[in-house]
């Protein structure tokens, strides 16, 4: 989506004034030439499903048919119904503790690839980490079930071990099952961008801080997180953007109590053959996300001041 | 007052012997600087004395303490780093001020310290801007008032000036021994710029491979060199060889090309025996002697093989009967002086007093 504005921007500046005018000058010809073929995808791919989205969600079913008369009236009822906003508030919090559990987990991993690998070896650690990739999503969600499950991997081992007497049940068919999967599924996502935030800070920095009389605990509070918030925004919207909007999860190891807004929408479109209402939760959970990101690239923008 | 002594300082990285028996002492007060070229060394010792690399053997007190064990954030010295490392995230108060946080002050003293730090550094007025909005010679104020505003009994510096271009550096060169002189802290330079070095200390001691060459004040070590590779080192030298005869108060001398000639034994830094020797000349000791000039020196025939001027100087390489490469000297460009052309026959004067003795 933001490749998609910035596509938009450079097209934008593109045009001067002499274009519009019809006289296009060699250079602006050629970077129209250029950019229109990732620009033409771009409009066919998103800008117009979501034009279309939005405009669905101001229609609305008529048993068989749509009925196209401009309405609020789905937006009216999203709002009215207890249900909807349940699973919208849900999948915010859902998603916040995916983010949190994620960030807090990949930030001593990136640091510690960061600061404590040896540079050669750097890049094999990092290859490492992609591991979980190599494995489809869907398997990877099914694997844990089987190691959260009622008769699981974790909990067979901990009454082998004699440390429980019957088997746990709040690991599966829950939002905790939920926040374990996702969590475990986006930490690449989140150790990346860290990790090059932290590699980009000036070693020198912490010398520095440390000569300036701060132990090693207060230099990484004074000095690497600061540097390394960047990253660390980076890496929640990385991985609150889509958390918010999945559906196969919390589908396959949610269980009733973890069923978040997307698998609503899913319903709506797939089940209850009501485009309309699914559009109109869509553009909310859009909505929702966009907020929640805004705060954060504000935040970012509190956080490291000067020339950007 | 010795503030500063090491003694016995070995350190290695893995097979590298970085550091080889540092002996050193510095006073109180005073404008020390390590001077070499680049993996000398100079670096890792003064990184073993701020605290950031530990010493393998031999011992580092500072101001009569002992200071093995002692974190870098513990000792009485500040450091400015060849890159300043100006933190990017604080303004250019904060970054000044950064170290007073555990400084028992009021905020008011605190706010006070940083501007008077600031107008110490010519920087009055610039705190509440982002540290990168700043220039190169902007950054290395800051860097430097950030360090002073600890009032630290040793001041640190690393390479701080090699990143500016020439005309700020010889301001800052100038602006640093003022400073210095002000705050009465003992500054220890690094620098491989031994023009620098000249300039700015009390005293330099000349680096190689990890250990020390020669540790002296700038113009004993510019006159009196005590080896081929630190009269090499610093400023320019013409080597010749040389055979001594005889030794005593006066040594007996035969330079190739200039012919036999006694010296006095203070031009031989090292001890010398009868044998062969290595003799070094510097540029300014000799002179061209133009059309009609006489001189009470002693002369020597020569041709002008290549000319370089500079302005103020013009260097001559000139080519003396009996020696293979070109001698190189340099005159003051006086008024009604002409600059020779390339294969000018000429005469050039030299006496005794310019000749080094280095040993072999």
């Amino acid at each position: 989506m933001p490749g998609f504005f910035v596509l938009l921007r450079i097209v934008l500046q593109g045009i001067k004034p002499d274009m519009l005018r019809g006289r296009l000058t060699e250079s602006g010809k050629r970077g129209l030439v250029l950019i229109s073929p990732p620009f033409a995808y771009a409009l066919l791919l998103l800008a117009v499903p979501l034009a279309t989205i939005l405009l669905f969600s101001f229609w609305t079913q008529d048993y068989l048919t749509i009925d196209t008369t401009f309405t609020f009236s789905n937006y009216t009822e999203a709002f009215g119904d207890p249900l909807y906003m349940a699973l919208l508030r849900r999948s915010l919090l859902i998603a916040g503790a995916v983010t949190v559990v994620t960030v807090l987990l990949a930030f001593p991993i990136a640091y510690f690839v960061s600061f404590h690998v040896q540079p050669s070896r750097k890049s094999l650690w990092l290859f490492l980490i992609t591991i979980p990739f190599w494995t489809s999503y869907l398997i990877r969600v099914f694997l844990w079930k089987v190691i959260l499950g009622y008769n699981g991997v974790l909990n067979s081992s901990l009454i082998g071990v004699g440390l429980i007497d019957e088997p746990l049940s709040f690991i599966l068919y829950n939002a905790n099952a939920v926040v374990i999967t996702l969590a475990h599924a986006f930490a690449p996502f989140a150790i990346l961008p860290i990790f090059v935030a932290l590699e980009k800070i000036d070693r020198s920095l912490l010398e520095a801080s440390l000569d300036l009389g701060e132990t090693r605990v207060t230099t990484f509070l004074r000095v690497t997180l600061p540097l390394a918030m960047p990253g660390v925004v980076a890496a929640v919207l990385i991985v609150f953007i889509p958390t918010i909007g999945d559906y196969v999860t919390p589908r396959l190891v949610g269980g009733p109590d973890g069923l978040m807004i997307a698998n609503m929408i899913q319903t709506q479109f797939l089940k209850l053959n009501n485009a309309p209402m699914g559009a109109t939760l869509a553009i909310l959970a859009m909505l929702s996300v966009t907020a929640v990101s805004l705060v954060f690239i504000w935040l970012n923008r509190r956080w490291l001041r000067g020339p950007k | 007052m010795t503030l500063i002594q090491l003694s016995g300082v070995n350190k290695h990285f893995g097979d590298y012997h970085a550091l080889r028996d540092i002996d050193l002492e510095i006073q109180q007060g005073e404008f020390f600087s390590l001077l070499g070229p680049s993996g000398c060394g100079k670096t890792t010792l003064l990184r073993t004395i701020a605290g950031f690399e530990d010493v393998g053997s031999g011992s580092i007190r500072i101001d009569g303490r002992d200071m093995k064990g002692v974190g870098p954030n513990l000792r009485p010295t500040n450091m400015v780093f060849q890159s300043y490392a100006i933190f990017p995230h604080l303004s250019v108060a904060e970054n000044v001020g950064f170290g007073l946080r555990r400084a028992d002050m009021t905020r008011d003293e605190k706010t006070r310290a940083v501007g008077e730090a600031l107008e110490m550094v010519g920087l009055g007025g610039y705190g509440g801007r982002a540290a990168n909005a700043l220039s190169g010679g902007q950054r290395q104020r800051v860097a430097l008032a950030r360090a002073l505003i600890l009032k630290p009994k040793v001041l640190l510096l690393d390479e701080p000036l090699s990143a500016l271009d020439k005309k700020i550096r010889e301001q800052m060169q100038v602006e640093l021994i003022k400073l210095q002189r002000e705050v009465g802290i003992t500054f220890i330079l690094v620098t491989h710029d031994q023009e620098e070095a000249l300039v700015m200390s009390d005293r330099i001691a000349v680096m190689f491979d990890g250990g020390i060459g020669q540790m002296d004040d700038p113009e004993t070590l510019y006159r009196r060199p005590r080896s081929k590779r630190v009269a090499q080192f610093i400023g320019m030298m013409n080597f010749l060889d040389g055979e001594v005869a005889a030794t005593g108060t006066e040594i007996e001398v035969t330079v190739q090309g200039l012919g036999r000639c006694s010296v006095a034994a203070e031009q031989a830094p090292g001890a010398v025996a009868p044998g062969p020797v290595s003799i070094g000349i510097r540029p300014e000791t000799l002179s061209l002697l133009f059309e009609g000039e006489t001189t009470t020196r002693k002369e020597v025939a020569a041709v002008v093989d290549e000319v370089v001027y500079y302005g103020d100087m013009t260097y001559y390489d000139v080519r003396v009967d009996g020696i293979e490469k070109p001698l190189t000297l340099s005159m003051k460009n006086l008024i009604g002086r002409p600059v020779l052309d390339v294969g000018t026959q000429t005469r050039v004067a030299w006496d005794e007093r310019s000749l080094v003795l280095l040993g072999h």
